[in-house]
């Protein structure tokens, strides 16, 4: 490829400003002796000054606002979220040891049987739960 | 760094501060975070996707990732990059999607006749018409583009935005500066 061939090919990168030191030299030495090259090399920059002062788009006004709203109801369901979990090991832990209190006072029966109850209340708990969780979010997407 | 900040006012001492409030939810942090980048963010989504209510979505996706995954993002690097990259990925993700979309067409030409010629009128200016021809580029080389000329970011910065090789980038911009000029000569715009 000859001199001004290869050149050419740096045309472009050098109006964009990504050449490096040694090709930027080399683009402006040849420019200087080549009318044909310092044209378009003239063309390359007027468009990249062109392209970095194109008019900016305006965000719609209530993209802040929409945007923000979403944040907030984000960081509520993780609080929420993290407040089940914590109630959830909560409540594990009261079952179990009031299933130990009882199996000392009463006997084997009487803690069975309140793990029994304990299982049923906790299933439909959490079934609920996920109904709420569940119609909540669909409430929110229909927002 | 006391020292370096004390004399040098480019220092971005308040920098640290803002993302340690990020990272704590800080909701006021965020809200700060988000009109500081709402600009730029926004044009770059817009000019990727050529379509507002697509940009805003993709906008709002973006920050609901930034806040869940604030906890991945490395301090040392740039929150800009980390941020775009997000956007990035978002925005690839809803463009494969679009069936008449190109990303990187290697032999791709701009459409002949160029801008609608009434609108170019109506908005009378250069301006317009480098727009609506940098719109007519593949998805990829626009982005290249619209990261170098307006965001003015290096080329490891949109090597690291884009997840491509630095030839890549290079590529991408020259090809697309040189599709745009050939289109450009045609219309006698340059």
């Amino acid at each position: 490829m000859s001199d001004h061939e290869s050149v050419r090919q740096l045309l472009a990168l050098s109006a964009a400003g990504l050449l490096d030191c040694s090709q930027e030299r080399m683009v402006r030495e040849h420019a200087r002796q080549c009318a044909a090259c310092a044209a378009e090399l003239d063309e390359f920059a007027a468009l990249a000054a062109g392209l970095s002062a194109l008019p900016s788009p305006q965000p719609p006004a209530y993209l802040l606002a929409r945007t923000t709203a979403l944040l907030a109801a984000e960081a509520d369901r993780r609080q929420g979220a993290a407040f089940a979990a914590a109630s959830a090991v909560f409540a594990f832990a009261l079952v179990l040891l009031t299933g130990q209190a009882l199996r000392t006072l009463v006997g084997d029966s009487a803690a069975l049987a309140w793990l029994a109850w304990a299982a049923i209340t906790s299933v439909f708990g959490a079934a609920s739960a996920l109904v709420l969780t569940s119609r909540r979010r669909l409430e929110r997407s229909t927002v | 760094m006391i020292y370096q900040a004390a004399i040098d006012e480019s220092f971005p001492v308040a920098e640290p501060t803002q993302f340690e409030r990020l990272r704590r939810g800080d909701p006021a942090a965020l809200a700060e975070a988000i009109g500081q980048y709402r600009h730029r963010l926004y044009r770059y989504l817009l000019r990727l996707v050529r379509d507002p209510a697509s940009a805003d979505d993709l906008f709002q996706q973006t920050w609901l990732h930034v806040v869940r995954h604030l906890h991945r993002y490395d301090a040392a690097r740039s929150f800009d990059t980390w941020l775009f990259a997000i956007a990035h990925n978002a925005a690839m993700d809803l463009l494969r999607r679009r069936p008449n979309e190109s990303l990187e067409d290697r032999e791709f030409a701009l459409p002949a006749g160029g801008p609608d010629a009434l609108s170019t009128v109506l908005a009378g200016e250069r301006t317009a018409i480098l727009a609506a021809t940098m719109a007519a580029l593949p998805a990829l080389y626009r982005e290249a583009l619209t990261l170098r000329f307006e965001e003015s970011m290096k080329l490891e910065e949109i090597a690291e935005v884009t997840h491509a090789p630095l030839s890549t980038v290079k590529s991408r911009v020259q090809r697309g500066l040189e599709a745009m000029k050939q289109k450009l000569r045609k219309e006698d715009i340059l």
